[in-house]
């Protein structure tokens, strides 16, 4: 078999691509809401599709990553930590690798503006936004509910908002990143994973149902 | 088929503890099953008796009381095939010869195939043991079914059963009852058996090997073979003799004691779970080997979790059963997932080992070659290809990637 | 369950490791000059000690990053030391 490799089109995707989008969760957008509780026990989970990343490798405490930095307009994180907000962010995955993530339709100006920065120097830049979709639990009861799928530590003593990690969720490799304290966490995954992923979650909601 | 209440009592002594000799025709290290088989062929077949058996722990302590019982001889390869049908063979004889019932029970083992590349792998398989002479049937879900009526044969799973080789001369036997009956008829004919002695080293002359050295003092020995599974090479490491082994933790579980409910042994590679009951009556489950190198006899609770979501899925009334027990032995594996047997550099020093986590079925065969090998100083023809020089030579006995083997 | 120290990532579960084996097996300088057994022994021998072992693991489930640890293999005592940072080949 052969694979061509083929340069991305700078071009704008046209509307009716944008238009035929569909998310991995969308057909369980109404399943999601049901399951979805509030009150001092409660915990919502929802879709969050689509967001914008891109994964950037850059050479650690290189001129590249400031210029990257700059360009961004944030510092690039430290270990297990993401920079920036909801919004506009970036998150640590390695000593030389960081997520950039912001919101639908970002993508493409922002691969242009990282890369802008990168010319002349090492690393890459790559539109990973197809790669993942994004789960959004919250609520009082949401760390109760990450602890029955997860091994780290989320008490807020080791754990709280701004810190990111690559981790397992049952057997899932996940981006796990929370938001603020209440609290609220963004669990990136693999769009093939997603069914599985929320089959655990609703799992580990249940009890959480009758408030 | 299952518990039958027929276990003999145990008599009040099936060998004696006799105080070691200094000098030994053949030292055997290790009086696990392959260390007690050997005994017993040089004293059968090859008219040595006066042998000591040096055990560090107590006799069957090791993998032989850890180990998931499976019996057949199923192999892709010749070498393979003819190897463990060999000891098939002398399973189907060894409870008469003994004179000991050890519930050698020939229920049957089917190796499942989940996948279409599987199933042609499996049929392979089933052809290539027909053509061995080895006893190998392909069987659809329907059929599957009825040989083992709580298997989940519908196409509704992840990995759905897709068929299954069949061999039917395969089976389980009682390990511990095994093992006595080879300690009592090799005592019978004038064994030693040595335990809570741990061999340390060996007495050497150049490059000939005279003795070995223990925790309590030296015995003196013409030939010496090594029977010690996962630690071997801290024996042979003492001679600076590098042998292409490392040493696993290799886990198994069991259930409570139910009514019988599971009429064969089960495999599967691709989800990778093996089953049967055993004769008092527990499920009893093996997994993979826990991929780190370890001595501890203890295993990772993540390994035992998977293996227990498979085994579900495949048998949903396992579901109710309750595990009681984890263990872990320690498994000595070889980069072809195949046995080494036979001489080595070292004059009258031989060794058996690398049977990864497959040893219990070819007991006897081993004890068999391996005997024949240290009596004659050269390998039998069955144990031939398996000698440690195929690791220069290139002529692997590929079983990990002929058969993805889950012994 | 062993608990790994990632030397980027900080303390995981094993699970969401890969086990690399002996480290520091540098691949022959010349591997034209080797004879058939010490090619044989680069292939397949590596040691397999009862104590101090020094070893690869990646961190498949995090960083996706080698680095070699010391462990006991009888009592998987790991080396308190933060793991030499070696990076990935």
């Amino acid at each position: 078999m052969t694979v061509l490799n083929k340069v991305e089109s700078e071009t704008a995707a046209p509307e009716t691509a944008t238009a035929a989008r569909h998310s991995p969760l969308e057909h369980r957008a109404a399943e999601l809401e049901r399951r979805s509780t509030s009150g001092a026990r409660g915990v919502r989970l929802h879709e969050e599709p689509f967001l914008s990343q891109i994964n950037l490798r850059t050479p650690p405490g290189g001129v590249e990553s400031s210029a990257v930095s700059d360009s961004l307009g944030l510092p690039l994180p430290t270990v297990n930590r993401v920079s920036g907000d909801e919004h506009h962010a970036v998150l640590w995955l390695g000593p030389d690798e960081s997520l950039i993530v912001a919101p639908d339709g970002r993508a493409e100006h922002l691969l242009r503006t990282v890369r802008d920065a990168q010319r002349g120097g090492s690393g890459s830049a790559v539109d990973v936004s197809a790669n993942r979709t994004t789960l959004r639990l919250s609520g009082p009861a949401a760390r109760e509910v990450l602890e029955k799928l997860c091994s780290l530590d989320l008490h807020p003593r080791s754990f709280g908002p701004g810190d990111c990690a690559q981790t397992l969720l049952g057997r899932v490799i996940v981006v796990l990143w929370q938001l603020d304290r209440e609290p609220g966490y963004r669990i990136m995954v693999r769009c093939s994973f997603a069914d599985y992923l929320v089959d655990l979650l609703l799992d580990a909601m249940a009890e959480f149902l009758d408030g | 088929m299952v518990a039958d209440g027929n276990t003999p009592a145990p008599p009040e002594r099936l060998w004696r503890n006799p105080e070691p000799k200094r000098n030994y025709d053949v030292v055997i290290v290790g009086a696990g099953g392959h260390g007690l088989a050997t005994a017993y062929y040089l004293a059968r077949n090859h008219g040595i008796t006066d042998i000591a058996v040096v055990e560090r722990g107590w006799l069957a302590g090791g993998n032989m009381a850890r180990n998931t019982t499976i019996i057949r001889s199923n192999y892709l390869l010749d070498a393979s095939a003819a190897l463990y049908d060999h000891a098939l063979r002398l399973w189907e004889e060894l409870p008469e010869e003994l004179e000991y019932e050890f519930h050698f029970s020939q229920r049957g083992v089917l190796n499942l195939a989940h996948t279409e590349q599987e199933v042609r792998d499996a049929r392979r398989r089933a052809f290539a043991n027909e053509l061995n002479g080895v006893d190998a049937e392909w069987l659809t879900p329907d059929e599957i079914a009825e040989v083992c009526p709580i298997l989940d044969t519908s196409p509704n799973l992840r990995y759905p059963v897709l068929g299954a080789t069949y061999q039917r001369r395969a089976g389980i036997a009682k390990h511990d009852l095994v093992a006595w009956g080879l300690a009592r008829k090799c005592d019978e004919m004038g064994v030693d058996f040595i335990q809570n002695r741990e061999v340390t080293g060996f007495l050497t002359d150049e490059d000939r090997v005279v003795g070995v050295r223990t925790d309590k003092g030296d015995i003196g020995a013409g030939r010496v073979g090594l029977a010690a599974a996962g630690r071997t090479t801290l024996l042979t490491d003492t001679l600076g003799l590098r042998l292409p082994l490392q040493s696993h933790p290799l886990q198994a579980m069991a259930t409570e004691i139910l009514e019988p409910v599971h009429p064969c042994v089960v495999m599967s590679n691709h989800v990778h779970v093996y089953t049967s009951q055993a004769h008092k009556g527990e499920l009893v489950l093996g997994a993979g080997i826990d991929t780190h190198n370890g001595y501890a006899q203890r295993g990772s609770v993540h390994v035992v979790e998977n293996q227990l979501a498979a085994a579900v899925e495949l048998f949903p009334v396992f579901a109710r059963a309750h595990l009681l027990r984890t263990w872990a032995g320690t498994v000595d594996v070889t980069p072809d997932a195949s046995p080494i047997i036979g001489p080595t550099p070292y004059e009258n020093l031989f060794v058996n080992c690398g049977w990864g986590t497959g040893g219990f079925k070819a007991t006897p065969g081993a004890g068999w070659v391996f005997a024949h090998t240290i009596a004659t100083g050269a390998p039998h023809p069955l144990n031939e290809p398996y000698g440690m020089e195929r690791f220069t030579t290139g002529a692997l006995i590929d079983e990990h990637g002929a058969a993805a083997v889950a012994h | 369950m062993l608990l790994v120290r990632c030397p980027w990532c900080g303390d995981r579960d094993e699970a969401e490791f890969r086990y690399g084996g002996q480290a520091d097996v540098d691949y022959p300088a010349d591997p034209h000059q080797l004879d058939d057994a010490a090619w044989g022994e680069y292939l397949f021998v590596r040691a397999n000690p009862l104590g101090s072992f020094n070893e690869r693991w990646v961190h498949t489930a995090g960083c996706r990053r080698w680095f070699s640890l010391v462990r006991d293999t009888a009592t998987n005592e790991m080396s308190p030391d933060i793991p030499r940072r070696r990076e990935s080949r």
